[in-house]
């Protein structure tokens, strides 16, 4: 019995083996059926072994990167290997030394610690030491302020990303202008000011530090110009102005179960309601106007709260047909990964790695040629 | 009348004793019940800052946000009376989630990950949570008792594999990982619907949901097996002693694996319930679900020594945690406090409780 069980334990483990061997193998024998079919691929295409490495798996926009990508890239005939740093830095460095050790030639890195130039700076070493290119993407390679620590500091390195401050002053353009037209509809108890509430979906990430700031200032600066108060945060007692997902995960969960605790304090009967939601996250979004439903608002009949979010996920863009949400910022996913696509043929093709790449947008003001910014879209329907 | 009966002999006997044991009579019965004592001086201090804190919309809130992490708490429960842990229950809950959720999703809905399922009936759709949070657990369940590892290390494992069986459901049928949702108004209404409404004065009123009555009925169900059948009876002697129960003819190999399967079934429900109560589910859903809920359960007496715990022990634990995060909301106390606060609260409470069991040895 017992050594049934021991070879039933060791078959599975065979299997899982075996299992995650084919996985690997597959995508490296479509790639190079791709390029064997297709004559016109130059033969380059199939030397570049490309190490993929993405901050964390279950994020929603960088997972439709990641289907993006690997599509792209099996098209471009290039061979790619993906891995998932799981929300940490040391998973992820380790991945990029076993990754080199193994082989790979190019390297597309989403950093884990966004915005650190200590950790981008020793993952441009490593590549260095191997003399192989490296692409950043997604997430901010340097410190706002310290431009070019990085990216001006080695040879063959680009960064593909967003202006990582952009989608904050986008979304609160965004706010500000709906505010302005809509500003009577808006105001719920006619005190003639506006009474938002923040979610933010990590403390520690500066994109969702600039969105937290930019989303009320930039909003602000468009009622100043319009004769308009500035926003006043719902709660006055709370000098942070924003509620914190504590895992720092941008869940639906920790906005909605916040709302929920707002809403039985705050509501329309009382005269104190919130009458302007702004999330750092559209997953965020979600759970706010969960709360807010159960609650009796934005179910179509009632009251609808304007709830506004980032990234434009499948699902933000059908309540936003419905008219549950009012506006979101889309991160185009799809741009980004033809740019790192783009960038990859080059190093294929043997040419420079910045070859061919002057219709993007890249960091002008610091004279940055490598650093790719792809546009945000703002987004309120179709 | 047996109360009080019991009552007056213990004053009695209190009576009867010189001061100095009346004095460490009266610290032990402060430190033994001091949980309850600072939960009433906490609820006390919040409300005088905030009087919205005792109204009754904010009590309905406390309660539903309670009601919705009871079944995970009654699950993770039976592990640590068996001196064990379960770290893999925040990922069950996510993947439960994540199939109640595509099961459900509205026929019309724009991004249906799989178009062609017509909608379930909701009686299918527990009856399958319950059977995959289950499968699980028993998967835990049966390398523990069958290997003697820790609980610690085989449930690290299967949130491992399961967190990697969430990844690749997300990615299913061309949804590319975006979050499951545009569920049924039948789904939404069935789990958070409104049972009943309170009213609040001023012509308002306040929607209990129906979940709360789930979760009622789950701590009702789980009192039962805890202390009503032989099984719960075998789980403590199982927990105290091992070797003892195994001499006294209890068969601590199944009721090791029953114990992490009822455990299993309960996430598959926690699963159920959060994704209509969150309603946009994502891999990220669960996520640390666990850790609640242990602390909940030990804040709540279920010592990590094993073989003791009350169900009533576990609603405590579970109310308290939820008290503390609707306070510290109504205090406008900064996220960075309170992971200080709720850290120091964990701390307090486990070591007034280790204390207690410490004076008994």
């Amino acid at each position: 019995m017992k050594k049934a069980l021991a070879l039933a334990l060791a078959a599975v483990m065979a299997f899982g083996l075996v299992a995650c061997g084919s996985t690997s193998s597959s995508s490296t024998a479509a790639s190079t059926a791709t390029s064997t079919s297709t004559a016109s691929t130059p033969a380059a295409a199939s030397d570049v072994n490309a190490a993929v490495f993405y901050y964390n798996y279950s994020d929603t926009y960088i997972s439709s990167v990641r289907t993006a990508l690997d599509a792209k890239l099996e098209a471009a005939g290039i061979k790619y290997t993906d891995y998932d740093g799981n929300n940490n830095q040391t998973t992820q460095n380790e991945q990029i030394d076993t990754a080199i050790s193994s082989g790979a030639n190019l390297l597309i890195v989403n950093m884990v610690t966004s915005g650190s130039s200590d950790t981008a700076t020793s993952i441009a070493e490593k590549a260095k030491a191997a003399g192989i290119p490296v692409i950043f993407f997604n997430r901010a390679v340097e410190e706002d302020g310290n431009e070019g620590a990085v990216l001006s500091a080695f040879e063959d390195i680009a960064f593909v990303g967003t202006d990582a401050p952009e989608a904050g002053h986008m979304q609160g353009k965004m706010i500000g202008n709906y505010l302005i037209e809509n500003y009577e509809t808006v105001d719920l108890n006619g005190d003639g000011v506006i009474q938002y509430a923040m979610f933010m979906g990590d403390a520690s990430n500066v994109e969702a530090i600039y969105r937290t700031q930019y989303g009320v200032e930039d909003c602000d600066a468009v009622l100043a110009e319009n004769g308009k108060p500035a926003l006043e945060y719902f709660d006055a007692g709370n000098a942070n102005k924003y509620q914190l997902d504590m895992n720092g995960a941008w869940s639906a969960q920790a906005a909605q179960e916040y709302m929920q605790t707002n809403l039985s304090q705050y509501s329309e009967a009382n005269g104190n309601m919130i009458e302007l939601i702004i999330c750092n996250n559209d997953n965020m979004a979600e759970g706010c106007i969960t709360a807010l439903q159960a609650a009796g608002y934005n179910d179509g009949k009632g009251t609808t709260i304007p709830v506004f979010g980032v990234d434009a996920t499948d699902s933000a863009k059908a309540l936003i047909a419905d008219g549950y949400m009012t506006g979101t910022i889309k991160q185009d996913a799809d741009g980004m990964a033809g740019c790192i696509t783009a960038l990859a043929s080059n190093v294929a093709a043997g040419e420079d790695l910045l070859a061919n790449t002057d219709s993007y947008t890249k960091d002008e003001a610091n004279g940055l040629d490598n650093k790719i910014f792809i546009a945000y879209q703002e987004y309120t329907g179709e | 009348m047996k109360a009080i009966a019991n009552m007056k002999q213990s004053m009695a006997e209190f009576k009867a004793m010189d001061a100095k044991d009346k004095r460490s009579k009266v610290i032990d019965t402060l430190l033994n019940n001091a949980i309850y004592i600072l939960l009433v001086i906490f609820v006390i201090f919040t409300a005088t800052r905030n009087a919205n804190f005792i109204k009754i919309s904010s009590i309905v809130n406390i309660i539903s946000l309670a009601a919705s992490s009871l079944p995970i708490a009654l699950g993770i429960g039976g592990c640590i009376v068996l001196t064990g842990t379960d770290l893999s229950a925040g990922r069950v809950v996510g993947l439960t989630a994540a199939i109640s959720a595509a099961m459900l999703q509205a026929s019309d809905w724009a991004n249906k990950m799989f178009d062609t399922l017509p909608e379930m009936p909701i009686p299918v759709v527990i009856l399958a949570v319950i059977a995959v949070g289950g499968v699980i657990g028993l998967v835990n369940g049966f390398f523990v008792a069958k290997f003697s590892l820790h609980p610690f290390i085989v449930t690290l494992a299967t949130q491992l594999i399961v967190y990697g069986l969430i990844l690749e459901f997300y990615m299913l049928n061309g949804n590319n990982g975006q979050p499951i949702s545009g569920l049924s108004d039948k789904f939404k209404n069935f789990v958070t619907g409104t049972m009943f409404s309170i009213p609040a004065g001023n012509g308002q009123s306040v929607a209990v949901p129906w979940y709360v009555l789930y979760a009622i009925i789950l701590v009702i169900v789980m009192w039962f097996i805890w202390n009503k059948t032989t099984f719960g009876k075998n789980m403590f002697a199982v927990g105290s002693n091992p070797e003892a129960a195994n001499v006294s003819g209890v068969n601590v190999f199944m009721t090791t694996v029953m114990v992490h399967t009822l455990a299993g079934c309960m996430y598959g429900i926690e699963g159920f319930i959060e994704s209509a109560r969150i309603s946009s589910n994502t891999a990220g859903t669960g996520l640390n679900y666990e850790c609640d809920a242990i602390a909940a359960c030990v804040i709540g007496g279920v010592s990590f020594v094993g073989g003791t715990g009350k169900i009533s022990g576990i609603v405590l634990g579970v109310f308290l945690l939820r008290i503390i995060f609707v306070a510290l909301n109504m205090l406008s106390i900064s996220g960075n406090t309170q992971y200080i606060i709720k850290g120091l609260i964990i701390l307090v409470a486990c070591s007034i409780d280790m204390r207690k069991y410490l004076v008994k040895k």
